[in-house]
């Protein structure tokens, strides 16, 4: 016997993204989803991020890791909320792994939920979250090509966040032909460079995400 | 190794549906994958593999066999309208040079059909 089943694979996992996104909506959270390959420094960017903002807002993270605790540990040290997912393995978070853990955050009480991603910078670019937004970082030792070389996940985030410019004069990374290889790969997409460590250009994300605070609590 | 993961998806669709058709065993897959959806078909024939092997998926066993079907990725320019295969998200027309083509086909990636008793 032969059936005719003509089921998107993905279907599972988008049904659990638009669950993620009604909630987030219903209760007018601002989700970021940061995606980054290892080392990249999203943990650095968020322990600044959460200590600047957490006095005008309500902040809880969702931090994923294949193994430890430790990226959830330096959160909570910055004084904030934070649930570790440890995929055990899987190189990414899918949706379904969020829905899990999301009884564990109170959204009513969280103005801006972080999640970040498994450090890769393949398959999480594949996984709609239910998130507001995607954002990825790429630091500046690993080079502007990984722009070309990596362009799903520079096709689907709407902001590059050019990491560890510090370190601009002693490494080679072009930032001008990352703008480019960025506007063929998505026009959409703004590039921003910051330092987690210097805190260069750093106002210019935080008041990314305070306009897009703003703009999740418009009807 | 993503594929792993959704190749028990797609094994759980099938096992459940065909328990509904009051099947006992599920002797071919057959999949449509797209050069643009971000899945290797050799990751899914070895993930395929393993839960054959395993069985821990009802109804998909030993003689099961998965068949790959696949969809070309293709684009049209935005500007001059050309055809063309993109090589992955960096889609440049061979004709005018122009970025952002549209993506047409390629990104499916979708459980056809099986067969079983």
């Amino acid at each position: 016997m032969k059936v005719t089943l003509e089921k998107d694979v993905m279907e599972n996992n988008d049904r659990a993204a638009e669950f993620n996104r009604k909630l987030f909506q219903k209760t007018g959270t601002l989700v970021i989803n940061i995606m980054s390959s290892p080392g990249a420094g999203k943990t650095t960017i968020l322990e600044k991020t959460v200590r600047a903002l957490s006095g005008q807002y309500r902040i809880s993270v969702i931090e994923g890791d294949i193994a430890t605790e430790r990226d959830a540990d330096r959160i909570r040290s910055a004084g904030t909320r934070a649930v570790q997912i440890a995929t055990e393995g899987e190189c990414h978070l899918d949706p379904r792994m969020i829905a899990k853990v999301l009884p564990e955050i109170d959204l009513d009480e969280t103005d801006i939920l972080f999640i970040e991603n498994v450090g890769n910078l393949v398959c999480p670019s594949e996984f709609d979250l239910g998130q507001t937004h995607k954002v990825v970082v790429l630091s500046t030792p690993e080079g502007n090509d990984k722009i070309p070389k990596y362009p799903l996940m520079f096709h689907v985030t709407e902001l590059a966040l050019i990491n560890k410019t510090d370190l601009i004069p002693y490494v080679p990374f072009d930032l001008d032909q990352a703008r480019k290889d960025l506007q063929a790969i998505n026009p959409e997409s703004r590039l921003m460079p910051v330092s987690a460590r210097s805190g260069q250009g750093f106002d210019d994300w935080l008041n990314w995400i305070k306009e897009a605070r703003q703009a999740c609590l418009k009807p | 190794m993503h594929e792993m993961g959704l190749m028990e998806d797609a094994l759980q669709m099938v096992s459940k549906d065909a328990a509904g058709h009051g099947m006992k065993s599920v002797e071919k897959v057959s999949l449509i994958v797209g050069d643009l959806s971000n899945v290797l078909p050799d990751a899914l024939r070895f993930a395929f593999d393993a839960f054959r092997k395993t069985g821990e998926i009802p109804g998909i066993g030993g003689q099961a066999r998965l068949e790959i079907i696949r969809e070309p990725g293709k684009a049209r320019c935005a500007v001059c309208g050309k055809e063309y295969e993109p090589n992955e998200y960096l889609a440049l027309c061979p004709d005018c040079g122009m970025p952002f083509g549209v993506v047409i086909s390629g990104e499916t990636f979708r459980i056809e059909s099986y067969e079983g008793s």
